[in-house]
């Protein structure tokens, strides 16, 4: 099929006003929900997950990858006006952000988030419109042993960088690995952990997991401390962003948009380093750097850049690859599952229609985002007003309804609570979740390829090096692993000793 | 370290009872590597391996340094209320069958918001009564659902 043949499948697939409706709703629920601190965009793309079961594939999708898209942004409203962060991926956003609220200037703050924002967006849109489909083409030579590796690769990145250190976020992805094998044995079909219990054997349900892990734990950290989140708003100000100044920060906007396109396309670093990144970039090579941290315009660019240039790229290797990048793609990996599609190299070839579908609706989103983003940084405080105490009850019986449908089934209900007292039990020992829901959605797939290999070469481990690509993963799990620990190491030479006196 | 602690401990339980009790094999499976236990053993293996990287990691650090969590001030209250919390979520599984989801969801919301000390009442009661019943129209009728009724309420 050639590139006009796919183009206009695509087209005929979301040209029509319910997919362009899903992308427009979902970007202003993805807004709305990133900017109510105590909320994030992991929160709205896993509670909006069951309206779309009774959707199309690809208007459920295009409304999953709005709310995500708006959500990015929209947490960078709070960061400005409430100095807290609506994700945590706005969080540089607050270093120059929150100053210039200060002094008066918080529209002009938002307005060039907004601006920076959309630009990085297109950037990320059209990276990953050119490299999706390349690397899947790559990905079609890909047999059990690489996709052992690959996965290896992607779960030990996942599990260093998430959390604050190598082996909490390891005891994650272990833990969800170790949940994933819950059900019917993959090749024998006997009974792992199924306790006898039929609602077991299918192994536990994926939305139920993620929604006990992500929204639960909020609402039970609002329980025990329900006066958090409580922040003032300052007012917007009467100056506004120019284009003067959006072109003096368009290099830093260039820049912080391709540092999270690279950041983006590696599964598992996310968008809050590549925010940081991005500004640290910005504040070494800019004219002002002595402004930065001060209420300084181009820091505002540069970090809502990073963040918001993450966000398509981190589909790429969701498409291409069938690995979730980050948490918010391990949703939406759930919801192509749920409609019985499986990201990764086939699809491009036996869903082609699809996937231009989702190229055009994102680019479709970046111009949704802007006219809605205009429109929410003037609303915020009406979304401020909402009171938490009544928000959190609507989660939770949210939460109830959404995990019920994907089945039918009250046990899921449970599941979902039971997930969700383990997630805070994780929040308060400082063990990552990305890590653990990943490796869950992961796990069947790891094992399968695994004992794929294994029955390809008679239990001969020597297939899990079989040639070049294996070879690249390992040496990158590897030097992940080095690079990590040593890091690791260092924090803990330079951190005060056991029995020692703090220094200085 | 406890967290590393409460991991070789998982690891041991995984490894001496629960993979033994809980995971079957069949007998004909000649290759250790293909058998269904396998994989448990693996992960219990680098779990426990885990927790003594944990344990030695916070034998080095200087665990005054790092708080487990935010200081509070009303730290006996705050346990307080997960408790409630957790016999909320045991009574929404009890009730969910017998009153069907509407109903539960209308006690719990209102049970939920009074235990976050919610500064709105009527607000919460309003909602109590409507966010259940919107969440039933468009789950029951817009997404097909069959959301359990219950023998106390029957909703059209």
């Amino acid at each position: 099929m050639s590139f006009v043949d796919s183009l206009a499948a695509g087209l005929s697939l979301v040209g029509n006003i319910e997919a362009f409706l899903a992308l427009f709703l979902g970007v202003a629920i993805g807004v709305i929900g990133g900017a109510i601190p105590g909320m994030s965009a992991t929160m709205a793309v896993a509670l909006t997950l069951p309206f779309t079961f009774a959707m199309q594939p690809i208007t459920g999708i295009l409304l999953l990858l709005g709310v995500y898209k708006g959500g990015i942004f929209g947490g960078s409203i709070p960061a400005i006006l409430i100095k807290t962060p609506g994700t945590p991926a706005s969080s540089a956003t607050i270093l120059d952000g929150y100053p210039m609220a200060e002094k008066g200037e918080a529209g002009r703050a938002l307005g060039m988030a907004l601006w920076a924002s959309c630009t990085a967006d297109v950037i990320s849109n059209l990276s990953l419109i050119l490299f999706a489909g390349w690397l899947a083409s790559f990905a079609l030579s890909f047999g059990p042993p690489e996709f052992f590796t690959l996965i290896l690769f992607s779960l030990t990145i996942i599990a260093g960088v998430s959390g604050e250190s190598l082996l909490r976020g390891a005891l994650s992805a272990l833990l969800g690995l170790l949940l994933a094998t819950i059900g019917l044995d993959l090749v024998y079909g006997t009974n792992r952990f199924t306790f006898g219990d039929p609602n077991m054997m299918g192994g536990l349900n994926f939305i139920a997991v993620l929604i006990g892990l992500f929204a639960i734990p909020e609402i039970l950290a609002m329980v025990r401390h329900p006066t958090a989140h409580v922040g003032k708003a300052r007012s917007l100000g009467k100056n506004w962003v120019t284009f003067g100044e959006y072109r003096r920060s368009f290099k830093s906007i260039v820049r912080g948009s391709f540092i999270g396109v690279f950041l983006g396309s590696i599964p598992g670093i996310g968008a809050a380093p590549s925010a940081f990144l991005s500004y640290s970039e910005a504040r070494r090579t800019s004219k002002n750097r002595e402004n930065f941290g001060k209420g300084e315009i181009e820091g505002v660019a540069a970090s809502e850049a990073g963040n918001n240039g993450v966000a398509g790229a981190t589909l790429i290797p969701l498409l291409a690859l069938g690995v979730p990048g980050d948490v918010i793609t391990a949703i939406i990996i759930g919801a192509f599952m749920i409609h019985g599609l499986q990201p990764g190299p086939m699809m491009f070839i036996l869903n082609v229609d699809i996937i231009y579908g989702l190229f055009i609706g994102l680019i479709v989103s970046s111009v949704f985002l802007f006219l809605i983003g205009s429109i929410a940084i003037r609303g915020f405080k009406y979304v401020a007003d909402v009171p938490k105490r009544i928000l959190i009850p609507a989660v939770l019986v949210l939460c109830i309804y959404g995990v019920f449908a994907v089945n039918n089934n009250i046990f899921d209900v449970g599941v979902m609570f039971v997930m969700g007292w383990i997630g805070f039990a994780m929040m308060r020992y400082r063990v990552p979740a990305a890590p653990f829901l990943i490796a869950f959605i992961l796990g069947p797939l790891l094992e399968d390829n695994f004992r794929q290999s294994m029955l390809m070469s008679g239990s001969d481990p020597a297939i899990l090096v079989r040639g070049p690509i294996t070879w690249f993963f390992w040496a990158m799990t590897l030097l992940t692993i080095i690079a990590i620990a040593r890091a690791g190491i260092r924090a803990v030479k330079a951190g005060p000793l056991l029995g020692q006196p703090p220094q200085g | 370290m406890r967290l590393g602690v409460g991991a070789v401990l998982a690891a041991l339980f995984l490894a001496v009872y629960a993979i033994p009790a809980w995971v079957s094999s069949p007998s004909n499976v000649g290759n250790i590597i293909l058998s269904p236990l396998f994989w448990p053993y693996a992960l219990a293996g680098f779990t426990g391996l885990t927790g003594f990287g944990l344990i030695y990691s916070g034998l080095r650090l200087d665990q005054s340094g790092a708080p487990l969590e935010e200081p509070s001030d009303e730290a006996g209250a705050a346990w307080v209320r997960l408790a409630l919390m957790a016999v909320i979520m045991v009574l929404t599984m009890l009730l969910l069958p017998g009153l069907g989801m509407v109903l539960t969801s209308m006690l719990i919301f209102a049970a939920t918001a009074f235990l976050v000390r919610t500064r709105h009442p009527m607000t919460a009661l309003v909602c109590a009564v409507l966010v259940p019943l919107v969440l039933y129209a468009f789950f029951a009728h817009v997404a097909g659902v069959a959301i359990p009724q219950g023998e106390v309420l029957r909703l059209p």
